[in-house]
């Protein structure tokens, strides 16, 4: 199942009483959304192509007391419309959530002006926001259900895929916790952090690898979970596995989270290089090239070693 | 409602208040805030703004887009008793709440403005929230000219219109001066009138200084049934002619002693 379906199938199954939700698209469709518009016509708008005014709406709607959800491609969400973002559920706190579908090369088949490899360091610069990349549907529905019971100023990255679904399966503790850690700590072993698509690469090698690695789901990346750093600073060492550019990306937050508490572990940034991809061939063929492959995440624990 | 003279009376009391107060804090937009301030004692003196005297609250919105000049509005909402009167009498002086820009944590300020070119979305977002849960609310959005440089105005006016917003009444200040000069010099935004009703958009000009033009123009939009767009004729610096059409004094500057007589009694 794709993650947005699954989300917004959340959100319709709200809207059967709750009237205060209101889903706001830039023209980007999903099958699930064909049934929230086709059963609640009032509490869909459609906002054009123009992914700033609907951040606007969005603002207006919200200092209402609407729930208010805004969809659209991740680049265009993320990057075109984020003054829009802080002005609005930035500087007045609104409990706006931004559903951001195709976060990295999900979109590799369109070329560089759909990808977005930014879109997270961008994104967590907006101060107040809170940051969830799920790796399957059924998180991604844990936190559509997290964020209809107490809506926030929060910012959705979807996968443009259908991943497969994890196991054992993510449950709600792991959401409020805000990571699901695969395998025994030690001091032998190397922690794979990673979150979205580049986690199912992670936990392939960590179930390959049992013995040396163990894998860990970041759900919510901002606020950074608290209790991760203590928990992982026995660990040999720390790879971060994430499909942005080197700026910016999971490992900054790693990197922050740990020095804060003052954990000074060998932390590995493994992402993509500081560049535009042109070349066709698809999104694996391009994480492949670019230094995400499997064989590469497996190199860059030598350097721990 | 009150007569045109107590109108302008209040309008010369707002602008003399302003003035002291920008004197003392030294910073602010004095031409971008005389420029508007007949607009908005028409709306809430003229009694446009629906106000629930029992609660003391405005249960309409009025939406300050060009942010810079949202001050415009405390004396106004100071006189309503709905901005305690200490926060405008600490301004300057004391910690208060007020602030060159204006914030929603500002009582009677409904939305955080600055930057430009975000209003008329939001207000179309506030009016679509009142038309879908059928409350009897309006919302008033004053832009600037210098916000229709922005895209998203453009593109708020088409959503607005697509979506037949007849409580959205948005209102320019046509001052015809941006940082760098005048706008036709600069970047030109003629015909203004026939870009917007080029969207469908119902337009109504306006003298934006003369209250009884005013009044009437805001009783003629409320009868159209249609989302309205006043283009309102103003002039920057209103009343002051160290000040007027002045693009230097869209910020405050140091004045002389000599200037500072001279401008109070032209404001007097």
């Amino acid at each position: 199942m794709l993650q947005r379906d699954a989300f917004i199938e959340e959100i319709t199954k709200s809207l059967e009483k709750d009237k205060s939700i209101f889903f706001l698209s830039a023209d980007f469709g999903a099958q699930a959304l064909d049934e929230l518009r086709n059963r609640f016509p009032n509490n869909f708008l459609h906002c054009g192509i123009s992914e700033q005014a609907m951040l606007d709406v969005a603002t207006g709607l919200a200092l209402e007391g609407n729930k208010v959800f805004v969809y659209a491609m991740a680049p265009f969400l993320a990057l075109r419309s984020i003054e829009q973002t802080k002005c609005g559920p930035g500087l007045m706190n609104l409990p706006i959530c931004l559903i951001s579908v195709g976060i990295g090369l999900g979109y590799a088949d369109a070329g560089p002006t759909h990808y977005t490899t930014e879109d997270f360091a961008c994104f967590r610069s907006i101060v107040g926001s809170s940051i969830y990349t799920p790796a399957d549907s059924i998180s991604a529905k844990l936190i559509a259900h997290k964020l209809l019971e107490k809506p926030k100023f929060s910012y959705i990255r979807l996968d443009r895929d259908a991943l497969p679904n994890i196991s054992p399966e993510i449950t709600k503790a792991d959401l409020d916790r805000g990571y699901k850690t695969f395998g025994n700590i030690n001091n032998d072993k190397i922690a794979l952090i990673s979150h979205g698509r580049m986690l199912h690469k992670c936990l392939e090698i960590y179930k390959n690898e049992s013995d040396r690695f163990v894998c860990v789901d970041i759900l919510r990346s901002k606020p950074f979970p608290k209790n991760l750093p203590r928990e992982f600073s026995s660990c040999k060492g720390i790879i971060v596995v994430d499909e942005q550019s080197p700026s910016g990306n999971l490992s900054s937050c790693v990197f922050e989270a740990f020095s804060e508490q003052n954990y000074f572990p060998k932390i590995i940034s493994k992402s993509l290089p500081e560049r535009y991809f042109f070349e066709n061939g698809g999104r694996e063929y391009l994480l492949n090239k670019f230094g995400l492959s499997y064989d590469d995440i497996i190199k860059a624990c030598e350097k721990i070693i | 409602m009150k007569k045109i003279n107590d109108l302008e009376n209040l309008a010369k009391k707002y602008r003399r208040d302003l003035f002291e107060k920008l004197l003392i804090i030294k910073q602010g937009h004095p031409g971008s805030i005389f420029s508007m301030i007949e607009i908005v004692v028409a709306l809430y003196h003229g009694g446009f703004v629906n106000h629930d005297s029992e609660k003391n609250i405005f249960l309409d919105k009025v939406l300050i887009s060009k942010g810079h000049a949202t001050a415009t509005l405390y004396p106004i909402l100071r006189d309503f008793g709905i901005l305690p009167k200490k926060e405008w009498d600490n301004w300057g002086h004391k910690e208060s709440l007020l602030r060159v820009f204006g914030n929603n944590s500002i009582p009677g300020i409904d939305v955080t403005s600055g930057s430009l070119g975000h209003c008329i979305g939001v207000g179309a977002g506030m009016a679509i929230s009142f038309k879908r849960s059928k409350q009897n609310k309006k919302v008033f959005v004053i832009i600037s000219e210098g916000e229709l440089y922005e895209g998203s105005t453009w593109e708020a006016l088409l959503l607005a219109k697509h979506n037949e917003l007849d409580n959205l009444n948005i209102i320019i200040d046509i001052n015809s001066l941006i940082i760098l000069g005048r706008t036709k010099e600069c970047v030109n935004l003629d015909p203004i009138r026939d870009k917007i009703s080029g969207l469908g958009i119902n337009t109504l000009e306006v003298d934006g200084h003369n209250l009884s033009d005013l009044i009437s123009t805001f009783e003629k939009s409320k009868k159209t049934g249609k989302l309205n767009c006043i283009l309102a004729k103003t002039v920057k610096g209103k009343g002051s002619s160290l000040m007027e059409n002045k693009k230097d004094w869209h910020y405050w500057n140091a004045m002389s002693e000599k200037e500072i007589e001279k401008t109070r009694k032209e404001l007097a």
